[in-house]
């Protein structure tokens, strides 16, 4: 291996030069270099998926990657080899576009089969999976990888005015790109500093055979999925393990967020809360020392010598605070009983020693590889370990770098799903759309309906769609109404609302949009009590589940109103808000809970009566009135009309909704008299039969 | 004996009732009554029962109440005197006439004037039939409504059960008020339903009072004001009455506004009076501005801040028992959001337990798509959703034009449900639903474009086999394509048949003919005669070849048009434009293309009946039209056996249904008059014209208008921001203008990390309790 590998190294750097030259393009003599429109940093998820969206867009790409196969990140984690990502693969459905809601590993293509069930079956997949799909993605549709390409310098420069940017690998060449798509993900393991965090394991080098911690008394810092689930691999061989960190457990199926804690992780909860020697316990890290003593250390009265034996020798480790050491000195070899807080609490939780203190504290984005001007900046968020980018994922202060993947988790961090496979993949293709609309004029593809075929439209979303279902309150249907007819345009970043114009391509006109977000409910209650879900379509903006939300704007809303937003909205207040109230089964289709109010909501938007009607009552409408309803008008009068048959219309007159035309009274000539005898009996009848 | 006796009873039941007002008549008495063209309700009667003793005791009840209308109540013994027609048959005992003169207005049965009340409902109703409207739907409410508008005010009664004494009071308010305002009965619950009552299936009697000759604009609506109280002679009156007085009376100075605005909210319940503070009779005390009295109370005073305080003073406190009615409706104002109001997915809703048959249309799944549609000639395939009302509406229909096909050769019928199989509708371009598709082997699916219903689609289906275009090679086959073997092949599918003339095969026009022709597939059926004998057909006439032929069938003149070289899709518009029927039979499936034209309409309305009259107007409209002189026309007529829905058409043009048939002007695009012409001239063809010029030039009065009215949303919409904002307020709120950016989680996150910064002092020397830690 050691010898192999600085030979493909050579190979590729010979290859390079020599494609280099041979296509001109190598102006600088012996340096090599290279020039794409787009590259692509890191063959991960989000690299290739970017990669599939160019490629079919037909672009200049390159994906550069540094190690030998894409997703390598999943060869080394998640540590104990389980992905906790729903790999769901029986829905009772067919429809491909649904299914995707509930298939958390597939990345998006046109390939109907090139789904993540070719690889497994596993409703939580073995971590070694992924690679493999990854590279059946990058084989199927041909993308252009560049592996054993270890960029470790990013500089910007100038290209025709607009910034670009140069990238060097380890072998000095260096590749000329106008756009630069980071999807390098999070490597980093992220630490806190600490007196003794020497003295810490992380979690990417801890070992995984439980047996190595057998009889171990063993402090997991972080509460996350990561600890948890080193916690759990070692649950029958460790005699106690804590979890220590500055915030309780967030439980992912009560946030609904996927990077909480899942259940499929979540065994020590059970433990701790019976009682079996297992815990959480919350404190600040900054606070804390990890200190070395030997096992049953401090002082000790000379004469009993008989005490240690077999043990002899072995350390362990406390935890305790900064301001309990000396404040003179680092010197925390020679730790008193004084220096732990079990002297002054007695019964301080973390008194007992630790044979293991593990760090599980997550990752941080790698921003030691940009130079000064193309380094974005950090995030506010997620404790500035990720970059932070604008609301199209454009790098802050870096034009023309955009951060793909889990790196562009600072937009959701918290709130969807954009740091994870089944997210990113749609903001992804919604980045895609805007790179073609501002390099290339192409417009946010849009689909232009009807106004009377708008509303079976957005039920067809709601229904089906599974971008604006995974990533939730982040990506969202637009519809720009445009008078008699609409534009919809699909999965759209919410934040980038106000410049909806310039990044899609699309002018707005006065007759206002709608937008169609998915959302869970704001007001957590019980995740598991009773009230727990609303059923009342009146009461459908109490809704705690997933449900669907419509935002009428007769303008765009500008940055202030989105800055200005109600606490917890995804968009500013709007002129008229609409909650398709949550369904237990996700089906919202059923006519007087789902449809009818849909349909009102939308008549209030649009000002206009959006009832169908068959081809009897429009050719009724058509004639005596000048301008027959939206129905009519786009639908029978130009030949489409719905005709249904006698049974139907029978029904609608039943219900009273269509005139019976049958019966009428003929008054003004001599029948008129008799006519209406009938009538009068009619009547008398008539109520009877009410009355039963 | 027994009969003896009878009359011996009677007469003494006549003898008893000297007094009242009931008359016996005799046989004489009754001629002369036949002959004073007065009205009377008379009984015939010949024996006694029980029953019928009853009913003569309300008899003579009613002619007093009667008397006051001029309407005698008379009894005839029929064992006395036999009075041919009424004192014999089967109708004899059980039967009451109401005679105007010699003329019967109407005969009862004494089960429906049951009593006193019930007799004198009928009686006035019959009486006032052409006074009181009677109405069972909300758009009949609507014409009358229409026409009263700016004219006079209207009082609609809504009469659950007929001969009640609520009807009664509502007759007898009619008698004396008829001539003032419009009356309207209804029994319907609809009506109930559209004028706002929540509950329609309480058998309360109900009365409301429409404000029509008020408004401003014909196009508003008119006010309505419901009475709150019991239906009864009296409180009718004192409602009709207090209707009447003006809404603010003895106005003077600023404060008429408010007063205004106030008595305009409490109509009907409160009068409002203006009384000036100056005036000597005054003794109110300055603090107050305002008074008001309560039936058999003292006069309290008070101080008005707002119009709405007194409104709610009144509404809520001291009427008392209007507030828990308000109460109620309110409430069930909400429950009735839960009702479907399209008659679209209300008739679907209906049949939701209703299991579709779909054995004769095959179902399509992303594996049998492809390989179905090319299997046959033509494969139809619907595109639909299974929770669009509009699609399953449909798909009724489909399911019977698959079942007429079922066994065709050649012919299969399938569908997609767009719900589940989402890429094969993404694939296929589908973004309209439902949406028909036309596949055939080797060629591009075709839109099915007519009207989504079982008889427009199984004609195009039938006439999509017959090869377009169709290919002639002589003027053998071309005289059979229009009225020979080759005609009635397909006669009954359509009677017009196109043809392309061209001299040659080689004809540049023979190609964008044959494109078109494929466009057109299952509309029309177009024969092809490109052949030097084409020019033939076109002999003696101002037309050169390329041409276009169009024949309505046999014995039919043809209709010739040059045919100029043009693109596919403009000869397609062309083809489709030259078969309209240029005196067409309007239904519901043709109308769009005749209103495309944008003419004014002259529209004839023939009755269910064929009758001679109607053949004779038919041909009388269609005398002018060959001369041209009806070209900024479009002559058409409707016949209401076969599309009854013209009946509505013409009440609503005109309020009512004359005898038929009957010649309308309508502008639809132009204007929004129509005119009737009128009935009592012949409709000739001389008249006809002459009525059209004399309309144009505006001597003609309209007999009805068409409202522009817009179509806006038919209920108010459910404004979830107005719950929110009362439910909690700050929720829907924008934030202040100071607060950062950052999202709810950092807030969060900061608070806490300052609270364990609180919680842990710093006392470094001897730290007491490093209390931090703690296990939650």
């Amino acid at each position: 291996m050691s010898v192999i590998q600085p030979l493909l190294r050579l190979l590729c750097v010979l290859s390079l030069v020599l494609g280099g030259s041979g296509s001109g393009s190598g102006l600088h003599g012996h340096n090599s270099s290279v020039s794409h429109e787009y590259c692509v940093l890191g063959a991960g998820p989000a690299g290739l998926q970017m990669g599939y969206f160019l490629s079919r867009s037909q672009r200049d790409y390159i994906i550069l990657e540094r190690n030998t196969g894409p997703g390598s990140f999943f060869q080394i984690y998640p540590r104990h080899r389980k992905l906790i990502s729903i790999n769901k693969i029986y829905t009772g459905r067919r429809n491909k576009e649904f299914n995707l809601r509930h298939d958390w590993n597939s990345l998006l293509s046109d390939r109907p089969d090139l789904l993540f069930q070719r690889i497994s079956q596993e409703l939580y997949p073995s971590a070694d999976d992924f690679p493999r799909y990854l590279s059946m993605f990058v084989k199927e549709l041909g993308l252009k990888v560049k592996y054993g390409a270890d960029i470790g310098r990013i500089k910007a420069s100038d290209s025709n005015g607009n910034q670009g940017y140069i990238l060097t690998d380890q072998n000095g060449v260096s590749y000329q790109c106008s756009v630069l798509l980071v999807s390098t993900g999070l490597w980093v393991p992220q630490q806190v500093d600490f007196l003794g965090s020497d003295l810490v394991e992380g979690y990417e080098s801890i070992p995984t055979d439980p047996e190595e911690f057998k009889d171990q008394a063993v402090l997991i810092l972080g509460k996350g999925n990561s600890a948890f689930e080193t916690a759990q691999s070692i649950l029958g061989r460790a005699s106690r393990i804590h979890l220590y960190s500055p915030s309780p457990v967030r439980l992912a199926w009560q946030t609904h967020y996927v990077g909480d804690l899942r259940a499929v992780n979540n065994e020590l909860l059970d433990t701790y809360q019976l009682k079996s020697l297992d815990g959480l316990v919350e404190g600040r890290l900054e606070d804390i020392a990890i200190v070395r003593r030997e096992k049953d250390g401090g002082r000790r009265r000379k004469a009993k010598k008989r005490s240690q034996t077999s043990k002899e020798g072995k350390e362990q480790l406390y935890l305790t605070l900064t301001e309990l050491l000396d404040q003179n000195g680092n010197n925390i070899s020679k730790v008193t009983g004084q220096n732990l807080p079990g002297f002054h609490t007695d019964n301080f939780s973390l008194r007992q020693p630790y044979d293991r203190v593990i760090r599980c504290l997550g990752f941080r984005f790698n921003f030691s590889i940009f130079d000064g001007s193309a380094r974005p900046a950090q995030s506010s968020g997620a404790r500035g370990r990720l970059p932070g980018v604008t609301a199209w994922y454009e790098g802050r202060g870096t034009p023309n770098m955009f951060v793909l993947g889990t790196a562009a988790h600072s937009r959701d961090y918290r709130m969807s799903a954009g740091g994870f496979i089944h997210g990113f993949r749609y903001t992804v293709r919604a980045v895609h759309k805007i790179l073609e609309q501002r390099y290339h004029n192409i417009a946010w593809p849009a689909t232009k309906l009807p106004l009377s075929q708008l509303q079976s439209w957005i039920l067809r979303r709601v229904n089906e769609a599974s971008g604006p279902y995974q990533m939730f309150g982040v990506l969202g249907d637009i519809i720009l109404l445009r008078g008699s007819y609409c534009e919809y345009l699909e999965e759209f970043p919410l934040q980038a609302l106000p410049q909806l114009s310039a990044l899609s391509g699309r002018p707005l006109t006065d007759h206002g949009l709608l937008v169609l977000v998915m959302q869970y409910g704001l007001n957590r209650t019980d995740t598991l009590g009773p009230g727990r879900a609303e059923s009342e379509w009146t009461k459908a903006w109490r809704s705690n589940f997933l449900h669907p939300v419509l935002y009428y704007y007769n303008s765009l809303p500008t940055e202030k109103d989105m800055r200005q937003r109600p606490v917890g909205w995804p968009l500013p207040r709007p002129e008229a808000v609409h909650h398709m109230v949550e369904d237990f089964l996700t089906e919202w289709d059923q006519p007087i809970s789902h449809s009818q109010p849909l349909r009102r909501f939308l008549e209030h938007c649009l000002q206009t009566d959006l009832r169908p009607f068959y081809a009897e009552s429009c050719f009724l409408l058509s004639l005596t009135s000048r301008t027959p309803p939206l129905f009519c008008r786009q639908g029978y009068l130009r030949k489409r009309g719905i005709v249904g048959n006698s049974h139907l219309r029978q029904h609608a007159r039943e219900a009273g909704l269509m005139a019976d035309h049958q019966g009428d009274v003929t008054p003004g000539d001599d029948t008129s008299v008799s006519e209406y005898l009938k009538h009068a009996g009619a009547a008398v009848v008539s109520t009877m039969n009410f009355d039963l | 004996m027994c009969i003896v006796y009878l009359a011996a009873f009677l007469f003494s039941l006549t003898s008893e009732q000297c007094s009242s007002k009931l008359i016996e008549d005799s046989s004489q008495s009754f001629m002369e009554r036949m002959h004073s063209g007065k009205t009377s309700f008379i009984y015939f009667g010949n024996h006694v029962n029980p029953t019928i003793k009853l009913f003569v005791e309300q008899l003579v009840m009613s002619a007093d109440a009667l008397q006051d209308y001029g309407i005698s109540v008379v009894k005839v013994n029929c064992s006395k005197d036999a009075i041919a027609n009424y004192c014999t048959g089967e109708k004899l005992m059980t039967r009451a006439y109401l005679f105007r003169g010699s003329e019967v207005l109407r005969s009862f049965d004494i089960d429906t004037v049951f009593d006193v009340n019930a007799i004198v409902s009928h009686v006035l109703f019959s009486v006032l039939f052409n006074e009181v409207r009677y109405v069972h739907t909300p758009a009949e409410l609507l014409r009358v409504e229409s026409t009263a508008k700016q004219n006079s005010d209207i009082v609609v009664g809504h009469i659950p059960v007929l001969g009640l004494p609520e009807h009664r009071a509502l007759m007898e308010a009619a008698f004396v008020y008829g001539t003032k305002y419009q009356f309207v009965q209804t029994t319907g619950t609809l009506v109930l339903k559209h004028m706002g009552v929540v509950d329609p299936s309480s058998s309360q009697a109900r009365l409301w009072f429409l404000h029509c000759k008020g408004v401003s604009r014909r196009s508003d609506p008119c006010p309505s004001t419901p009475m709150r109280k019991t239906l009864n002679t009296i409180n009718i009156h004192t409602f009709l009455q207090l209707m009447e007085a003006p809404l603010v009376p003895q106005t003077q100075h600023l404060d008429r506004a408010t007063a205004q605005t106030l008595a305009l909210q409490l109509r009907g319940e409160v009068g409002v009076v203006l009384i000036h503070r100056d005036s000597p009779n005054v003794k109110a005390a300055l603090k107050y501005n305002a008074a008001y009295r309560l039936p058999q109370e003292d006069v309290t005073y008070f101080t008005l801040n707002s119009a709405e305080g007194v409104v709610k003073l009144f509404k809520e406190e001291l009427l008392q028992e209007h507030k828990l009615e308000d109460e109620e409706e309110d409430e069930e104002h909400w429950s009735d959001l839960d009702i479907l109001d399209d008659e679209v997915s209300e008739s679907v809703y209906r049949d939701r337990d209703l299991m579709l048959d779909l054995e004769s249309v095959i179902e399509l799944t992303s594996d049998t798509f492809q390989t179905t549609v090319t299997q046959n000639e033509i494969t139809v395939v619907l595109f639909y959703f299974k929770w669009d009302a509009v699609c399953m509406a449909f798909i009724q229909s489909y399911i019977e034009v698959a079942d007429a096909l079922e066994g065709m050769n050649g012919v299969k019928l399938a569908a997609v449900n767009c719900g589940e199989w989402t890429d094969i509708c993404s694939d296929q371009n589908v973004t309209s639903f439902p949406t028909v598709l036309i596949y055939r082997p080797m060629a591009e699916a075709q839109l099915y474009r007519g009207m989504l219903g079982t008889k427009c689609l199984h004609g195009f289906i039938l006439l999509s086999l017959v090869s377009s275009p169709y290919l002639l090679s002589s003027s053998a086959e071309v005289m059979s394509f229009l009225e020979g073997d080759l005609y009635s092949k397909h006669m009954y599918l359509t009677p017009v048949r196109v043809l392309g003339l061209f001299s040659s095969t080689h004809d540049m026009g023979v190609t964008p003919f044959e494109e078109a022709a494929r466009l057109l597939r299952g509309e029309t059926i177009l024969g092809l005669f490109a052949h030097k004998e084409a020019e033939q057909w076109v002999e003696g006439l101002s037309v050169n070849l390329p041409a276009l032929l169009v024949s309505r069938g046999p014995g039919v003149p043809h209709e010739v048009y040059s045919l100029p070289s043009s693109s596919p899709t403009d000869l397609v518009s062309l083809i489709k434009q030259v078969e309209l029927d240029r005196f067409p039979e309007l239904t519901v499936e043709n109308l769009p293309w005749y209103l495309e034209l944008g003419k004014p309409l002259l529209l004839l309305f023939i009755g269910k009946e064929d009758s001679t009259e109607s053949t004779k107007a038919l041909a009388e409209i269609k005398r002018p039209l060959s001369s041209g002189q009806l070209d900024s026309f479009l002559p058409c007529w409707i016949h209401l056996g076969r599309t009854p829905v013209g009946r509505s058409i013409l009440e609503k043009y005109l309020g009512f249904v004359p005898p038929l048939p009957v010649l309308v002007m309508s502008r639809l695009k132009t204007g929004e008059e129509v005119f009737l012409f009128p009935p009592e001239r012949p409709l000739m063809a001389k008249n006809i014209l002459q009525w059209i010029h004399d309309v144009q030039s505006g001597h003609e009065q309209p007999a009805g208008l068409i409202p522009d009215g817009k179509w806006g949303p038919p209920v108010p919409f459910f404004d979830f921001l107005a719950i929110m904002d009362q439910e909690a307020p700050t929720y829907a709120a924008q934030r202040a203008p100071k607060m950062k950016t950052g999202g709810r989680e950092d807030h969060r996150e900061q608070k806490h990390v300052t609270q364990n910064q609180r919680q842990t002092p710093h006392p470094s020397p001897n730290p007491q309790a490093p209390r931090q830690h703690s296990e939650l």
